[in-house]
C-alpha cells in the first residue's frame, strides 16, 4: 500500500515504473507524459518529461537541445562583423538586443567607444526590441490559458514596432545593425515622429491588455498563487529579468550594470512584484512595456547630433584579451564572454543566454503542481527556444 | 461598502466589442496580399542587386559573406590606351557573379563592404521559386533588380552622415 500524499515515494515508484517499463501494481498508476518537442503548448521544440500521479506532477525534466545550432563554435570561424548575423538568431523576437552585448564586449577589447548619437540610437532600438518581444509575451500568455483574442492584438501592434525597426535597419527580425564603434547607418528622416505614434499605439495596447486579461477572473484564478518562486530559490537557480523581479528582487542591469548604454541618463523605474507567482511575472512584464515606451520617448527627444560611427579600422582585428559584458535583455541577463588572441576571429565566445537559466528552475517549480498549471507556469516563465539552445 | 466593480469578463468583452466596431467602421489592419500590396520601406533588405559596370571582381563581398554564397569569376584584359602612344590599360572583366539566395542570410555585409558601389539592396521580395536551384541568381538577373532600387532616404536632423547616390 502506498500512502497517497507521500509524493517522494510516489515519484520514486513512478520513475521506476516508467524507466523499467514494467507494470507495477499501484493504487494510482504513474504515467510519464512527454510535453513536446512538438506540442501546441510549447512555443518551439522544448520537451518536458513530466511524471504524473493522476493530475499531479511528481517530477518534471526539461530536455533541451532539439534546436542547438552551435553558435558558440560557429563564431570561432567568423570574423567579428559576421558574428552579429549569427547572434541575431538567438532570441529571435528581440534580435537587436542580442547584438548589443557582443558588440560592447568587442568594443571593450578594442578600447573604442561609440559616439553619443550612436549610443542613444542603440539604446532606443534596444528598448524597441524589448517592446516587440514582450508585447508578444502578453498575447501569448493569454493564448496559453485559452484566451485567443490577446494574441491577435499582440501580433497587430507588434507589427508597427517591427515596421519601425525595419525602417531603420532594413530587417524586421534580423537587423544586423550594430557595428563595432557605432551603427551601420543613421536614422531616416521622419522616423522619430512615426515612432512616437507607434509608442502611443503600444500604450493603448497595454491599456487594452489591462482590461482584457489582467482583470479577468478566469485569468486571475489560473495564475494567482500558481508557480510561486521565492526570491532565494530564484536567485540560486540563476533566474534573471522579469522572472526574478516578479519575486521581489530589485535587480536590473540597465540600472545596476552601467555598460555602454545610456539608461542612466533617463528617468525611469524598475518594477517589482512581491508575489513571485505567474500573475506577478505577467504583471511585471506589462509594466515594463509601459516603462520601455516612456524610455524610448525620452531617448527620441534627447538624441544628440553628431556622427554614428567612431574611427575604427576597415579590417577589424581585436587585440588579445578577454571581456565579459552582460546586459538586461528582454528575456533576462544576456552576456558574452569573448576571448581574443589578436586575430580576425574570436578565439572563443561563451554565450550566457537568459532562457537557459530561466528554464532550469522547472524541475523544482513543476513538482507538485497540476497539469493545467504546468502550461501557465511554462508560459509565464517566458522562454524563447533559440535562446535556450543557441 | 465599496462601489460595485464591473466584472473583468464584461470589461474584456467591452474591449473586443470596441475593436469589432472599429474594424467595421474603419477597416481592418490586414490587407488581402496578392490583390493589395503593402510597400516595404526603402531600406528593406529584399533582394541584392548588382550594378555590373562598377564591379571589378575584387572578391571582397565573396570573402566577407558569412555563409559564402557569392560566386565570382573574372579575368583581366588589356584595353587599348586612351590616347595614341599611351600604355594599354589593365581592366577587370566579370565572367560570373552568382548569389545563391537559398543560402543567403540577408545580413547585408556584402553590400556594406563593396568599395566600388556595385551592390545594392532592393526592397523587392517576390522572387520565390518552385525549384530551389532557381534561387541562384546570375549576374543578368541580379542586374535586372537594379531598376527597383529606391533612392537613399534623407537623414534625420542632427545627422552628419552623407547621403549616397544610386548609380542609374
Amino acid at each position: 500500500m502506498t500512502a497517497l500524499g507521500d509524493t517522494r515515494q510516489l515519484a520514486y515508484i513512478a520513475g521506476q515504473a516508467s524507466d523499467a517499463r514494467v507494470n507495477v501494481e499501484l493504487e494510482t498508476e504513474g504515467m510519464t507524459l512527454n510535453i513536446g518537442p512538438q506540442h501546441p503548448a510549447t512555443h518551439g521544440t522544448l520537451r518536458v518529461i513530466v511524471k504524473l500521479d493522476g493530475e499531479r506532477v511528481v517530477a518534471a525534466e526539461p530536455v533541451m537541445g532539439y534546436m542547438h545550432r552551435g553558435y558558440e563554435k560557429l563564431s570561432e570561424v567568423r570574423t567579428y562583423p559576421q558574428v552579429t548575423t549569427l547572434v541575431n538568431r538567438i532570441d529571435w523576437l528581440g534580435s537587436f538586443a542580442n547584438e548589443v552585448p557582443f558588440i560592447l564586449a568587442a568594443e571593450r577589447l578594442m578600447d573604442v567607444e561609440a559616439p553619443p548619437r550612436a549610443q542613444w540610437i542603440r539604446t532606443a532600438l534596444f528598448e524597441l526590441s524589448r517592446i516587440a518581444n514582450v508585447v508578444l509575451f502578453l498575447g501569448d500568455m493569454g493564448v496559453q490559458l485559452g484566451a485567443v483574442t490577446p494574441v491577435f492584438f499582440a501580433f497587430r501592434d507588434r507589427e508597427f514596432v517591427l515596421n519601425q525597426i525595419e525602417a531603420v535597419t532594413g530587417g524586421r527580425f534580423h537587423p544586423n545593425f550594430d557595428r563595432i564603434g557605432g551603427l551601420k547607418d543613421d536614422l531616416p528622416k521622419g522616423w522619430i515622429e512615426e515612432t512616437k505614434g507607434v509608442l502611443g499605439r503600444i500604450r493603448t495596447f497595454c491599456d487594452e491588455m489591462e482590461d482584457l486579461v489582467t482583470g479577468n477572473e478566469i485569468f486571475q484564478a489560473r495564475t494567482r498563487g500558481i508557480g510561486v518562486i521565492p526570491a532565494d530559490v530564484g536567485l540560486s537557480y540563476g533566474l534573471s529579468g522579469a522572472n526574478i523581479r516578479a519575486s521581489g528582487v530589485d535587480w536590473d542591469l540597465r540600472r545596476d550594470g552601467g555598460v555602454g548604454l545610456v539608461h542612466d541618463q533617463l528617468d525611469w523605474k524598475v518594477w517589482t512584484h512581491p508575489d513571485g507567482d505567474s500573475f506577478a511575472r505577467y504583471w511585471v512584464r506589462l509594466q515594463e512595456v509601459r516603462e520601455a515606451c516612456d524610455m524610448v520617448d525620452q531617448l527620441l527627444d534627447g538624441i544628440p547630433s553628431g556622427p554614428v560611427m567612431a574611427k575604427v579600422p576597415r579590417i577589424i582585428k581585436v587585440p588579445a584579451g578577454e571581456a565579459y559584458v552582460e546586459t538586461e535583455n528582454p528575456l533576462g541577463v544576456m552576456g558574452y564572454y569573448v576571448v581574443s588572441k589578436g586575430d580576425l576571429v574570436p578565439y572563443r565566445v561563451k554565450i550566457r543566454s537568459a532562457s537557459f537559466n530561466n528554464i532550469s528552475i522547472t524541475p523544482w517549480l513543476l513538482e507538485g503542481t497540476y497539469v493545467p498549471d504546468v502550461i501557465s507556469i511554462l508560459a509565464s516563465l517566458y522562454f524563447i527556444l533559440g535562446d535556450i539552445d543557441r | 461598502m465599496p462601489a460595485p466593480k464591473l466584472p473583468g469578463l464584461v470589461k474584456g468583452l467591452g474591449v473586443t466589442l470596441k475593436t469589432m466596431l472599429r474594424t467595421l467602421t474603419r477597416g481592418s489592419h490586414t490587407v488581402q496580399y496578392p490583390k493589395v500590396k503593402e510597400a516595404p520601406t526603402p531600406r528593406a533588405r529584399g533582394v541584392i542587386t548588382l550594378h555590373e559596370d562598377n564591379c571589378t571582381a575584387c572578391m571582397l563581398c565573396a570573402r566577407e559573406c558569412p555563409d559564402w554564397c557569392i560566386y565570382i569569376e573574372g579575368h583581366k584584359y588589356k584595353a587599348p590606351p586612351r590616347r595614341p602612344g599611351g600604355k594599354p590599360r589593365q581592366k577587370n572583366a566579370l565572367d560570373r557573379f552568382d548569389i545563391d539566395f537559398s543560402l543567403c542570410m540577408y545580413c547585408g555585409i556584402c553590400v556594406e563592404v563593396c568599395p566600388f558601389e556595385a551592390l545594392f539592396w532592393s526592397p523587392e521580395f517576390e522572387y520565390s521559386e518552385p525549384k530551389i536551384a532557381d534561387l541562384l541568381h546570375d549576374k543578368s538577373k541580379l542586374g535586372q533588380w537594379m531598376e527597383t532600387v529606391p533612392d537613399f532616404q534623407d537623414y534625420e536632423s542632427g545627422s552628419e552622415a552623407k547621403k549616397a547616390k544610386v548609380p542609374r
